[in-house]
């Protein structure tokens, strides 16, 4: 679900915007001034929807500040997406249950205090704590003693005994222990997702720090949030940052666009240095490549790690379960994606050929087979072998995302070559998609993307096809597939657990509970002031390597 | 539009020392509406659209929803598909002949539906006066108050259509929200009409030979008031074509599957598809156009008909 929420908030996101049409970006002031004094950079940015906090954060657009305020224990390289240390000294386990984490004495938040151990455990203690209501507690669920701080079956309407977990221990200010309740040897690389920031002393010391933080927050990374409002949140070097990851600009401008057009405008014009991430480059400016020839030289494409597929909906009967099985193939057989790719997208995705995305190690091409080839004669046949679909088929998408023209193209696809009804159904927005999802009101099949949380080939499996999973929309239950994630999980990292991935992946290949569609590709775009862009694949802009041209 | 068409002068009845003396009111000006070439011009253009929309097989074979994704914004040739290819691979043409179908109907129904309670809103109030004259005014300001589009946008959102609907049920949405915001226009007119009418010397015999208020209403104040809504109810239809459009465009208006000229618009409008594809703009919104341009032009000349002043 919250990396759901991300994913499709990074592809929906879009969104509100379009409904919206208020253009209220592009402020006044050019950005990138010249100035030698203080250098600065604006990026077209979203409405950040939850409070700034590590532990709540589960959007872009929240997401994204976080990500340059926050440093956590280890950070993913913007370029092979490789988890490296960054405040941790080492994470060492033996048996993949037991980890010890020594972190480096020289990192300090953005308050002039010095990162400790306790600062890491006291902030996932809090967020995993039911009483706090993190969206993004679900994190912590592999921590010994999780369970423990919620109550209720997740409504927590009595307070938890305690508010600790028993499987953190700290050692000493430089060093804690993690005990995980079963074997999860994928766990260090989790660690650089934004929930495992730490948070500062003075966050626990009182209800208005928190408050206040919720805004302003306070971490350790290279920048600090200044300032924070509807419009625009602006981000300041942060003097007390030690990593190694120091930025070459002193400030930047979040300009919030509730239009990606207007963003996109702005940054044809040289009023904004970056737009693509948060704000993606309109669909129609995408028709024949318009967008790049407008840009000339100012644009960029990097394969990211978002994954969009189709769901059969787990309340339709005639979809779902064996009996629905050959119909689910033929649908998928009878959708021509490199087609969609080249009309709606410009040739920028790249079609699926299984569950997991080619940007994590332990990917391999095929595990969905010739059922996500397109052959409209075995589509008829496996259709007239199936038990055919009685009234409408629909193809449920937000409307605030940019989905429209391919959910019309696979509505049609299906429609044409198997002789049923499909149509594709727009609801307003991204909210009411996931809201309808989560109270099982969609019938027939929907549109989902997945954008990973950390690279992992587990990040792909577990969380949307595991049995009474937070995002599993297809309602997807099979032991063996849960008993090979099992395996996998305390395998040893590499080659061994990437095989035991595979195997849960083929699984899914026989039971085809969802369509993979394509693995999609971030474009950018950026102003004739600034050099060295650089997007990570889990489409975030690297601040670190951005800076002003020189002039 | 609407506003214009209110203020404008209520054709007087009883007393027109008319050139066409002998004949009534309406062979009078059926006579003045024939000799008006605009009133040709528009009435073969509202012909051909009606003819569209009752029977578009007689325009186009091709089928407006198939699509060939293949042969996306083919741009029109003479030689293939007439008005080009839109995003998805479908033939502008057939969906501009399909799109006059739902236009009409919710254009003639919207007109149909707010003429006849304005009428009877604007009857009542007029013929029995006093309080019930002040609470259907009262009423009809109510309404008069919430702007068109905003009452439609409000009402479409909270009550959103369900894909199995048939077109007949999503037009009547569209109808039901136009005709609750649109009748006050008529009802005022009506009243008015209805009080110019109602001191007439035959109104007045009638009553004094003890006519029932039905027989009064029905045979001498109705006929006589009705040719001032007519004139403006045609102008009006233009104008509910126009609000159909524009709710379609904004998304909450006819959905898919249903074909309209608003929708179609809608997704033609980006600026990137309208430097691809600038067809798949052009040709809805041009039949759109001449849509709204026929049937204000027919209300104009038959308001000019009906108005002795400008006889």
């Amino acid at each position: 679900m919250r990396g759901h929420t991300r994913a499709v908030a990074a592809v929906a996101g879009v969104g509100v915007a379009a409904v919206l049409l208020a253009a209220c970006g592009g402020g006044g002031s050019t950005s990138g001034s010249k100035s030698n004094a203080s250098s600065e950079i604006s990026i077209g940015a979203c409405t950040v929807q939850s409070p700034l906090l590590p532990g709540d954060t589960n959007e872009v657009c929240g997401g994204t500040v976080l990500n340059n305020t926050t440093a956590k224990l280890v950070r993913y390289n913007p370029d092979t997406s490789q988890p490296e240390n960054d405040i941790a000294q080492s994470i060492t386990t033996k048996d993949n249950q037991h980890f010890d984490v020594k972190i480096k004495p020289t990192y300090k938040f953005s308050d002039g205090t010095s990162v400790k151990a306790s600062n890491f455990v006291d902030a996932w203690n809090w967020a995993a704590d039911c009483k706090n209501g993190q969206a993004n507690s679900y994190f912590y669920t592999p921590i010994k003693g999780y369970a423990d701080l919620q109550t209720d079956g997740g409504a927590c309407k009595t307070a938890p005994k305690t508010d600790k977990m028993s499987g953190l221990k700290v050692i000493s200010d430089t060093e804690f222990t993690i005990t995980t309740t079963e074997k999860v040897s994928n766990l260090p690389v989790r660690l650089g997702y934004v929930a495992f920031a730490p948070l500062p002393d003075s966050f626990f010391k009182s209800a208005a720090n928190q408050k206040a933080q919720e805004k302003i927050p306070v971490g350790a990374g290279p920048f600090k949030v200044v300032s924070n409002n509807t419009t625009d949140i602006v981000l300041q070097k942060n003097p007390y940052y030690a990593g190694p990851y120091k930025p070459h600009v002193d400030k930047v401008d979040f300009r919030v666009y509730k239009d990606p057009s207007a963003a996109f405008n702005d940054v044809l014009a040289n009023n904004l240095d970056f737009t693509g991430t948060m704000d993606p480059i309109p669909n129609d400016q995408l028709i024949n490549n318009q967008w790049q020839k407008e840009l000339a030289g100012r644009w960029g494409q990097k394969g990211s790690s978002v994954f969009g597929y189709i769901t059969f909906s787990p309340i339709d009967k005639q979809l779902t379960g064996a009996s629905g099985l050959k119909l689910r193939e033929a649908i998928s057989m009878s959708i021509n994606r490199p087609l969609i790719i080249k009309q709606v997208f410009a040739n920028s995705y790249s079609p699926a050929s299984g569950w997991v995305s080619p940007v994590v190690e332990g990917y391999k091409a095929g595990a969905c087979g010739e059922n996500c080839t397109y052959n409209p004669a075995k589509a008829k046949q496996l259709f007239k072998e199936s038990n055919g679909y009685k009234g409408t088929l629909t193809l449920t998408y937000n409307a605030d995302g940019g989905h429209k023209a391919w959910c019309e193209a696979v509505a049609s696809e299906v429609s044409q070559n198997l002789g049923i009804k499909v149509v594709a159904k727009p609801l307003p927005d991204f909210k009411t998609l996931l809201d309808s999802l989560d109270k099982k009101e969609i019938s027939g099949m929907f549109r989902n993307g997945w954008v990973m949380d950390y690279p992992s080939i587990e990040d792909y499996l577990a969380p949307i096809y595991g049995t009474g999973a937070d995002s599993n929309y297809a309602g997807y239950s099979n032991k063996a597939f849960d008993k090979q994630l099992q395996v996998a999980a305390s395998a040893d990292t590499g080659a061994p657990a990437d095989a035991a991935y595979q195997k849960a992946e083929q699984i899914l290949g026989k039971d085809f509970p969802t369509a993979p569609l394509w693995f999609e590709k971030t474009n950018y775009a950026w102003s004739n002031n600034v050099t060295d862009i650089k997007v990570d694949a889990f489409q975030q802009l690297d601040l670190s390597s951005i800076q002003l041209k020189k002039s | 539009m609407t506003e214009a068409a209110t203020e404008q002068s209520i054709a007087p009845v009883g007393d027109v020392p008319s050139a066409s003396a002998g004949r009534s009111e309406w062979s009078a000006a059926w006579v003045e509406l024939r000799r008006k070439p605009l009133f040709w011009v528009s009435a073969v253009l509202i012909v051909i659209f009606v003819a569209m929309a009752v029977a578009p097989q007689l325009f186009t074979h091709t089928d407006p929803r198939y699509a060939n994704l293949a042969d996306a914004f083919k741009k029109p040739s003479t030689h293939g598909p007439l008005f080009g290819m839109d995003r998805q691979g479908r033939s502008v043409y057939a969906r501009t002949i399909y799109g006059a179908r739902a236009s009409l109907s919710v254009g003639l129904l919207a007109t149909v539906a707010t003429t006849i309670l304005g009428m009877i809103m604007g009857l009542l109030a007029g013929f029995f006066g006093g309080w019930v004259d002040a609470i259907l005014q009262r009423i009809g300001e109510i309404f008069f108050t919430i702007p068109l589009l905003l009452g439609g946008i409000l009402f479409l959102y909270k009550f959103p259509t369900s894909v199995d609907a048939p077109l007949i049920v999503q037009v009547l949405k569209i109808v039901f929200v136009l005709a609750l915001l649109g009748w006050p226009n008529i009802a005022r007119l009506m009243r008015g009409a209805v009080l110019q009418v109602k001191p007439s010397d035959y109104v007045q015999a009638a009553k004094a030979l003890g006519a029932k208020p039905g027989r009064i209403i029905f045979s001498h104040i109705l006929p006589n008031a009705l040719a001032p809504v007519i004139v403006v109810a045609t102008i009006n239809l233009g104008v509910y074509i126009a609000a159909e459009a524009t709710l379609s465009f904004l998304g909450i208006g006819l959905q898919d599957p249903a074909i309209s000229w608003g929708s179609d618009i809608s997704d033609a409008s980006g600026l990137g598809e309208i430097t691809a594809a600038p067809h798949m703009l052009l040709f809805p919104s041009l039949f759109l156009s001449l849509t709204v341009l026929a049937f204000i032009l027919l209300g104009d000349a038959v308001r000019d008909a009906f108005d002795p002043k400008l006889r």
